[in-house]
């Protein structure tokens, strides 16, 4: 039930509590930085259900609850029923908050596209790690291939000064009225979760301006938003032309609704991709951990003389297409490095450049295995021969 | 409710369409009417689609002459035939998927509770018996366990009807039908005690044959849920469509079913539920 | 299709027409305004507007549920406006109360539904429409169906960031915008009333 403590904080613009605040370094683990995040999000609820390597991201956003930054907070039974009472929240007009990773991504699969065709502006953090079977609780990326078709928008944290930002921001792009979409934030599990970084964070007393319910592009659940005679979501199902040119028409603005958030995305995370001598010959593009490992690896490549360019995916719904498109144009080579056995990233990358035999979709690791930067490095050394 | 949303803004009285007119002038919008004016106002659903002889047709609507606070009701459906219909009802309604209601409305209703913490805001979950028995329950159990302030209704006819007349767990023992194609294996699902055991405040069974009972059923639930914790009711809709009997014969269906106890009408209450309802009589009703 | 030179117009344009934004075409930044998918001035625009509305056979205004429903002051306000507007132009005001698909059960003649609002223009014979108050999601579902089948010209008022796929659209529409854009019908008329006397 409702919290009886609450927490005096100021209301700021986003852009100042973003890029002016001043900000302090605090030597933290991922799952901190989200309870930091969604200290000064404004959030009014956020609820829970346990798996590693999520787990201690959402006790802390218990314990802040408790000490009165959030107004209700609580364990659902199953991650299918907690995407659904986020939904269920959203609707009634709150900013939510909840957070999962593998398998629950997976036990919750159905709610993802149903939040994205109620467009909801739900953030949820994911907590990357591999599913069964076998069973395993490690990191691997590969449930961000299952979520590339859900109409949501991904954003891929590489470390957890990424992740503290990105969960924040999330809330404003999200709630913006043309886009109002739900967001991912992808963490790699344990790599980002439970390793100790420093990350810069504005001060606790001030948070993001609340959660406005009558901006939102569809009407808020609460018999005080006109029209009465409504339904969330009205069937379109009926057999005949009318009906499912309707619901093509639905799905198409769902997607465009993504698209008009890439305005937002340049204004808030400076853009979709980050890029480090883009003109070379041989281009690294990776997303998540697989950055750092690709950072480690050019530096190798370059004592031995060989230079590398390196693209960081910030986020990849929308996918930056037009960027890779016109960047790969000068490349000869470019290696993907990714932790899951897809290869998602490199699949993306291939359908949308000119000339897909470039991309090297290698190295690979999975199922909780660490990426020696050696292996890139061996990848680099192929192409530059 | 902001009374506004259901007045016609000025210049605009004359363009709009004869049932929004009625519903202005006439609806049941801060009214207190129930099941005896039901044929002297604007009910606050519209045309649907569902079979001749419906059951749950008629269910549904002495269902929402029942509610005590139509103008701040706000009804989290699920899929299947009652589905169908919210589409045309009056009042802000939810369908997200199938079995997910009961979550659903525990987000809804605290949300609302945050946002309206000086306002009473209805949140009543209607659904069919799959969606409450089957797909769903894991949900439906959680919110009882946790006491959220809700009232499930299920429209129980005993079948998947929507998908064309599959086995529920409510499906009467030895009934064949599509998934059951030498006879339900074991009894009705035993609900009403379940929500009891769940931690209901309340809980009671119903047909639309008795419609006044219904109606007092369906308010005192609502109020219970506002006061105390969840509430369970579960209303015998006979589906003459997959059931194969004449639609005429719907309410003799329900009325025999009752007569022979092969449908039990019960009512389970906790002694806080118990208490507070013989203050209302005391008091005389809302 | 070709994203490049992609163009918001009047169709029937196909048998599922892309959504704009998928198609490049961005909204407007604050303070400017959207006509065939170009970023212009909101004085171009409503003059474009006005003249839009003026040369139309049918013009037609589809009030939605954020004007036609009297929740707030602020509606109320900007109902008045958009029924000055209309009245301006001689325009027919058809609503939309809400967004529940009615098909086959619809009225075409008194009513527009966003999840055909097609049947509504073909049956009217609408060639300039104008939507107002009508919640985003549901204006751009329906104002890309117009354009998929019909070949009338929209126009889409909006409270918040604009339409890409209406062929003109302003955005951060307040009443006092709907007043200023009623002024320059008024002045529109006034003058082309004043040169058609001039050229008799």
């Amino acid at each position: 039930m409702m919290a009886k403590k609450t927490v005096e904080q100021k209301i700021v613009d986003p852009e100042y509590l973003f890029f002016e605040a001043k900000r302090e370094k605090q030597f933290i683990t991922g799952s901190e930085a989200v309870r930091e995040a969604v200290k000064r999000a404004n959030v009014d609820m956020a609820i829970a259900y346990p798996i590693t390597p999520q787990s201690e991201s959402m006790h802390l956003v218990g314990d802040i609850y408790a000490e009165g930054y959030i107004k209700d907070y609580f364990r659902g039974e199953s991650e299918f029923a907690v995407m659904s009472s986020v939904a269920g929240a959203a609707m009634g007009g709150v900013r939510v908050f909840t957070a999962t990773a593998g398998p629950g991504t997976l036990r919750a699969f159905e709610m993802f596209p149903t939040w994205a065709g109620a467009r909801l502006p739900i953030v949820c953090d994911f907590f990357c790690r591999g599913v069964n079977s076998p069973l395993t609780i490690q990191p691997d990326t590969i449930e961000i291939g299952f979520m590339l078709d859900t109409k949501m928008m991904i954003f891929h944290a590489e470390t957890a000064q990424d992740l503290f930002d990105m969960t924040l921001q999330s809330f404003i792009i999200a709630e913006q009225p043309d886009v109002h979409l739900p967001i991912g934030v992808f963490a790699d599990g344990f790599f980002v979760t439970h390793t100790r970084e420093i990350v810069e964070i504005p001060p606790d007393d001030i948070k993001l301006p609340p959660y406005d319910p009558y901006k939102s592009p569809v009407p808020a659940m609460d018999m005080e938003t006109p029209p009465i005679r409504q339904m969330r979501d009205p069937f379109v199902m009926k057999s005949n032309f009318i009906s499912y040119a309707s619901h093509a028409s639905w799905q198409q603005e769902i997607l465009a609704a993504a698209e008009r958030a890439r305005k937002h995305i340049h204004k808030y995370l400076g853009g979709l991709i980050e890029t480090e001598n883009e003109g070379a010959d041989i281009l690294i593009m990776a997303s998540g951990t697989a950055v750092s490992q690709a950072h480690e690896a050019i530096w190798q490549a370059n004592q031995e003389g060989i230079e590398v360019g390196l693209i960081k995916f910030k986020v990849i719904r929308p996918f930056p297409t037009e960027e890779i498109k016109m960047i790969a144009k000068g490349a000869r080579a470019i290696i993907v490095p990714e932790f899951n056995i897809s290869g998602w990233l490199a699949k993306e990358i291939r359908s949308v450049i000119e000339d897909n035999s470039k991309v090297v979709g290698a190295p690979r690791v999975y199922g909780g295995m660490a990426m020696p930067p050696e292996l890139i490095v061996e990848e680099i050394r192929r192409v530059a021969r | 409710m902001n009374k506004g949303i259901i007045e016609i803004s000025p210049g605009f009285e004359d363009v709009m369409p004869r049932e929004y007119i009625d519903l202005v002038n006439d609806g049941p919008y801060g009214r207190k009417l129930g099941i005896d004016d039901l044929g002297t106002f604007k009910e606050a659903i519209e045309e649907h689609p569902l079979c001749a002889g419906c059951a749950l047709a008629l269910a549904l609507r002495l269902v929402l002459a029942s509610l005590p606070a139509i103008e701040d009701t706000i009804i989290v459906g699920s899929t299947g035939c009652s589905s169908l219909a919210f589409s045309q009802v009056a009042i802000h309604n939810i369908h997200s998927l199938f079995g997910n209601q009961n979550a659903v409305a525990t987000g809804l209703k605290r949300a609302l509770q945050i946002r309206f913490p000086n306002k009473t805001k209805d949140v009543v979950v209607m659904a069919g018996d799959g969606a409450i028995g089957d797909i769903g329950l894991e949900t439906v159990m959680h919110s009882w366990f946790r006491g959220e302030n809700i009232t499930t209704i299920m429209f129980d006819n005993e079948i998947y009807a929507n998908t064309g007349g599959q086995e529920s767990c409510m499906s009467p023992k030895r009934a064949v039908l599509y998934m059951a194609p030498t006879g339900k294996k074991f009894p009705k699902a035993a609900m009403p005690e379940v929500a009891h055991a769940a931690g209901c405040a309340y809980a009671a069974t119903i047909t639309p044959a008795s419609p006044k009972r219904l109606g007092k059923i369906v308010n005192q639930a609502i109020l219970i849920a506002r006061e105390i914790g969840s509430t369970y009711i579960q209303i015998y809709c006979p589906c003459p469509t997959n059931f194969k009997f004449k639609p005429s014969e719907s309410l003799k269906m329900a009325k025999d079913r009752v007569k022979d106890e092969t449908y039990l009408i019960k009512e389970y209450f906790s002694p806080e539920a118990r208490e507070f309802v013989e203050g209302l009589e005391k008091g005389g009703g809302n | 299709m070709n994203r490049v030179n992609y163009q918001v117009m009047p169709g029937p344009e196909c048998y599922l027409p892309p959504a704009a934004a998928s198609m490049g075409v961005v909204l407007p930044d604050e303070g400017r305004a959207l006509v065939e998918g170009h970023i212009v001035t909101q004085e171009e625009a409503m003059s474009t507007i006005a003249e839009k509305l003026l040369g139309a056979k049918h013009p037609t205004f589809f009030p939605g549920p954020l004007i036609l429903w009297a929740w707030s002051e602020k509606a109320v306000e900007k109902a008045r406006a958009i029924k000055e507007m209309a009245d301006a132009v001689g325009a027919k005001i058809i609503p939309m109360p809400d967004y529940r698909p009615k098909y086959p059960m619809i009225d075409p003649e008194e009513e527009i539904n966003p999840n055909h609002p097609n049947l509504t223009i073909w049956h009217n014979k609408i060639d300039v429409c104008v939507f107002a108050g009508v919640h985003c999601h549901y204006a751009n579902i329906a104002l890309k169906i117009i354009r998929g089948g019909t070949d009338c010209y929209t126009i889409a008022l909006c409270g918040e960031y604009g339409h890409e796929d209406a062929m003109i659209t302003l955005r951060d529409v307040r009443a006092q915008d709907i007043k200023r854009l009623t002024e320059v019908i008024k002045k529109k008329q006034a003058y082309s009333i004043e040169t058609s006397l001039m050229n008799v």
